[in-house]
C-alpha cells in the first residue's frame, strides 16, 4: 500500500487502461465516481472510452452506495502468474460527515441529560412550579399601578363626599341626613 | 336678510371662481372683502360670544348656529345630564333599557354632538408638580361645567404624581408631551391607549406645533383643544385642532397663578343656557391613608401635629424641588434658611428635603437633631402642610398647597412682579409676601422675613380644624 496513489488525476485515466496492456509493478487507483462522470463530460473521447468500458462494468457496475465517495480497487501484479485482483471496498467518511455523526451524537446526550434529567426533578413535580399562574384573570401583563391610584382617587372622592354630606347635615341640622353619611 | 344666500358660501363660490380665471383675481378680492366684513357683522349680532373667528378650512359649510333652530326634547337646553343611559325595564324578561317613545338609539349620540356634551375628556398636562397643581381649579370646572364627565390626566412623571390630591380624575398615565423626540413605541401606544378610550374633548396644554397636534388628531376626540406656540411654530397646528389658544409668551408659566386663563375661559364660556361659569378655587383633597402615613412619618422626624413650620425651597439639583418652570429663581441656599429658622420660635420649624444628600447640608447647618423630613411627592407634602401652623416658602408647589388647604404662609419671592402673578390676592389667602428688591430671591430682606415670621409665634398651638 505505499506505493498506493489515492487521488488519481483525471487525465492519466486512459494511461490506467494501457496500463493493463504494459503491465508495471503495481498500480492502485481510487478515482471518485463523481469526478469521473465529470472527466466524462469534459473530455469526448474519454467519454467514448468511459462509455463502452462501462458497460463491461469494470467501475461504475457497483453502485450500491453511489454517492460515497471512496472506492478503493487494488491491483497487484506478480511476473509469470494470473492477475490476482484483490477487490476491497472500505467505508471512509470524511471529516464534515464525521463531525455530523459526533455533533449529533453529544447533542442527543446533551438533551438526553438534560430531559431525562428533569424527569426526576421534584422542583418541576411541585406546586410551586406546577400550580397555575397569574391572578386568575388569564392576562400575564399585570399593570396594576393605574388600577390602584384610579381605585384610590374613587375613594378619596367617596370620602370626600361624605364629609360635605355630614357638614351639610350637622348645618341644617338633619339628623338623619347625618345619619345616612355615615353609612 | 333672510332671502340673502349664507354670506360664507357665496364668499367660497367667489373663491372658486378667481381660482377658474386668474385674471379677475382684483375683482374677486374685493368681493371676498365685502363678504368677510359682511359675515362678520351678522355674526357679531347673533352670536355675540363667537368672537373667534373660525378657521374656514376645517369645514367651509360651516355657518355658524342656525338662530332660527328649535331644540326639542332630545335636545334640552342647559347642561347636560349626568347620567345619559336610560333606565333599565324592568318588565323587559331580555334585560333591555327603557327607551323613551321616539328614542333612536342609532343616533342617540347625535344629540351630544349637537349640544356639545363632553362625557369623556383627557386633560394633557405639560410641566411638572406646580403646573398641574395649577390645573385643578380648570378640571374642577370641567366637572361642574359637563356633570357626570370622566376626566383622565396625561402628565409626566412627576406631574402625575399630583394627582393623589385629585379626586376628580380617573386615570392618570405618564407620558411627558415635553419631549421632542419621545421614543416611537412610547408614542405609539400613548396614541393607542387614548384612542381606544374614545374621548370626547382632549385638552393640552403644551404649546402645539404640527407634531402635538397631530398627535392630538391621531386621539380621534371629537373637541381637540389646545394652546399652540405664539410663534411660527405653529403652522400647521390649527388644521388638526379644533379651538386654540395663543398664549402671550413662549412659557405658559410665566403667567403664574392664572396660566391657564384662555382655557379656563374657554371651558367655561356661556353656552345657551348655560351662564358663564366661574372659576372655582384652587382645592386638593387629601385622602386619610395619606394623612396617616405622613403623620407617623413627622412624628418619627420629631415633630407634633399642629406645632410645627414647614419650611420648604432648600436649594439643591434635585427635580423633586417642586418650582414653576416660569420661577426658576425660587431655591434659597441652606445657610439663609438657617438664619430665618432661628427667628422661629415657640413652634419646631421642619424643613423639607427634596433629597437624601441635602440631609447632612442641613444638619451641618442647623443642627444634629433638626426635624428633617424627606419628601418628593406633593401628596406627602399636602398632608404635612395640613397637619401644620403654617408653611415659609419660596415659590414651590408649598405655596399654593398651603392656600389650598388654607394654611397661613409666608412666601418668599425674587420680585414684586412674580409674587403678583404666582400669589394674586395675597391677603385673602392670608399669605405674606416677602419680596426680593434687587430681583435676586437670595437677595431678599432676612429682617422682613423674621418679622413676618411671628405669625407663627402668635398662635403656637394651632388645632387644625380637621
Amino acid at each position: 500500500m505505499a506505493e498506493a496513489i489515492m487521488e488519481f488525476p483525471v487525465t492519466t485515466i486512459p494511461h490506467f487502461h494501457s496500463s493493463s496492456l504494459h503491465p508495471a509493478n503495481s498500480i492502485t487507483i481510487a478515482v471518485p465516481l463523481r469526478q469521473r462522470s465529470n472527466a466524462q463530460f469534459s473530455n469526448g473521447w474519454q467519454c467514448q472510452v468511459g462509455s463502452r468500458k462501462s458497460r463491461r462494468g469494470c467501475l461504475s457496475k457497483v453502485k450500491a452506495f453511489p454517492d460515497w465517495p471512496l472506492m478503493a480497487v487494488l491491483v497487484q501484479h506478480i511476473e509469470g502468474q494470473r492477475d490476482v485482483i484483490i477487490h476491497k471496498s472500505v467505508w471512509h467518511l470524511n471529516d464534515e460527515a464525521i463531525k455530523n455523526v459526533y455533533t449529533f451524537y453529544i447533542m442527543f446526550t446533551c438533551w438526553g441529560c438534560c430531559f431525562f434529567g428533569s424527569t426526576k426533578d421534584p422542583y418541576y413535580d411541585s406546586e410551586v412550579y406546577r400550580k397555575d399562574g397569574g391572578d386568575g384573570s388569564g392576562n400575564w401583563l399585570y399593570e396594576k399601578q393605574d388600577d390602584i391610584e384610579e381605585s384610590a382617587r374613587a375613594a378619596l372622592w367617596r370620602e370626600e363626599l361624605i364629609e360635605e354630606i355630614e357638614q351639610k347635615a350637622t348645618g341644617a341640622g338633619l339628623p338623619e341626613l347625618e345619619e345616612a353619611g355615615r353609612k | 336678510m333672510a332671502s340673502s344666500p349664507p354670506p360664507k358660501y357665496f364668499s367660497l363660490l367667489t373663491n372658486s371662481s378667481s381660482f377658474h380665471s386668474t385674471h379677475s383675481t382684483k375683482l374677486s378680492c374685493l368681493n371676498l372683502l365685502d363678504n368677510n366684513s359682511h359675515s362678520a357683522k351678522r355674526s357679531s349680532s347673533v352670536l355675540p360670544h363667537a368672537t373667534k373667528k373660525k378657521n374656514p378650512w376645517l369645514d367651509p359649510f360651516d355657518d355658524g348656529e342656525d338662530p332660527n333652530m328649535e331644540y326639542g326634547s332630545l335636545f334640552a337646553d342647559g347642561k347636560q345630564e349626568e347620567d345619559p343611559r336610560p333606565p333599565d325595564n324592568p318588565n323587559n324578561p331580555y334585560g333591555f333599557l327603557k327607551f323613551p317613545p321616539g328614542y333612536a338609539v342609532e343616533i342617540a349620540s347625535l344629540g351630544l354632538k349637537v349640544r356639545g356634551d363632553v362625557r369623556r375628556c383627557c386633560c394633557i398636562i405639560s410641566g411638572g408638580v406646580y403646573e398641574n397643581l395649577l390645573f385643578f381649579p380648570a378640571i374642577q370646572l370641567i366637572k361642574d361645567r359637563y356633570p357626570g364627565v370622566q376626566i383622565d390626566v396625561v402628565a409626566s412623571a412627576r406631574g402625575k404624581q399630583t394627582y393623589e390630591l385629585n379626586k376628580n380624575v380617573r386615570w392618570a398615565n405618564v407620558y411627558d408631551p415635553d419631549v421632542d423626540f419621545p421614543e416611537p413605541e412610547e408614542y405609539t401606544d400613548m396614541v393607542g391607549v387614548l384612542k381606544n378610550r374614545y374621548y370626547d374633548m382632549v385638552l393640552s396644554t403644551k404649546l402645539a406645533g404640527l407634531g402635538h397636534a397631530a398627535f392630538l388628531f391621531m386621539t380621534s376626540a371629537r373637541d381637540r383643544v389646545s394652546y399652540i406656540y405664539p410663534n411660527v411654530n405653529a403652522a400647521g397646528a390649527g388644521l388638526l385642532l379644533s379651538q386654540t389658544f395663543k398664549p402671550n409668551t413662549v412659557n405658559l408659566s410665566e403667567d403664574g397663578y392664572n396660566m391657564y386663563q384662555q382655557m379656563v375661559e374657554w371651558l367655561g364660556r356661556p353656552f345657551r343656557s348655560v351662564p358663564l361659569h366661574p372659576v372655582p378655587p384652587l382645592k386638593v383633597s387629601i385622602s386619610r391613608k395619606l394623612k396617616e402615613f405622613v403623620e407617623a412619618k413627622y412624628k418619627n422626624a420629631g415633630a407634633e401635629k399642629g406645632k410645627y413650620v414647614v419650611l420648604h425651597g432648600i436649594m439643591t439639583d434635585s427635580q423633586a424641588s417642586m418650582q414653576s418652570r416660569g420661577d426658576t429663581d425660587s431655591l434659597l441656599p441652606i445657610e439663609i434658611w438657617a438664619n430665618i429658622a432661628k427667628a422661629i420660635r415657640g413652634v419646631k420649624p421642619v424643613f423639607v428635603i427634596p433629597h437624601e444628600k441635602v440631609r447632612e447640608d442641613v444638619e451641618e447647618n442647623i443642627s444634629a437633631d433638626a426635624c428633617i423630613l424627606f419628601i418628593t411627592t406633593p401628596g406627602q407634602l399636602a398632608a404635612l402642610i395640613n397637619d401644620s401652623v403654617g408653611v415659609i416658602a419660596t415659590n414651590t408647589a408649598a405655596i399654593q398647597l398651603a392656600h389650598a388647604r388654607k394654611k397661613p404662609s409666608i412666601a418668599l419671592f425674587c420680585s414684586e412682579e412674580k409674587a403678583k402673578r404666582f400669589v394674586p390676592d395675597a391677603e385673602e389667602k392670608e399669605c405674606t409676601i416677602v419680596s426680593s428688591k434687587s430681583g435676586r430671591l437670595i437677595d431678599i430682606d432676612l429682617g422682613a422675613v423674621k418679622d413676618a415670621a411671628k405669625i407663627f409665634n402668635a398662635h403656637p398651638i394651632w388645632l387644625c380644624p380637621s
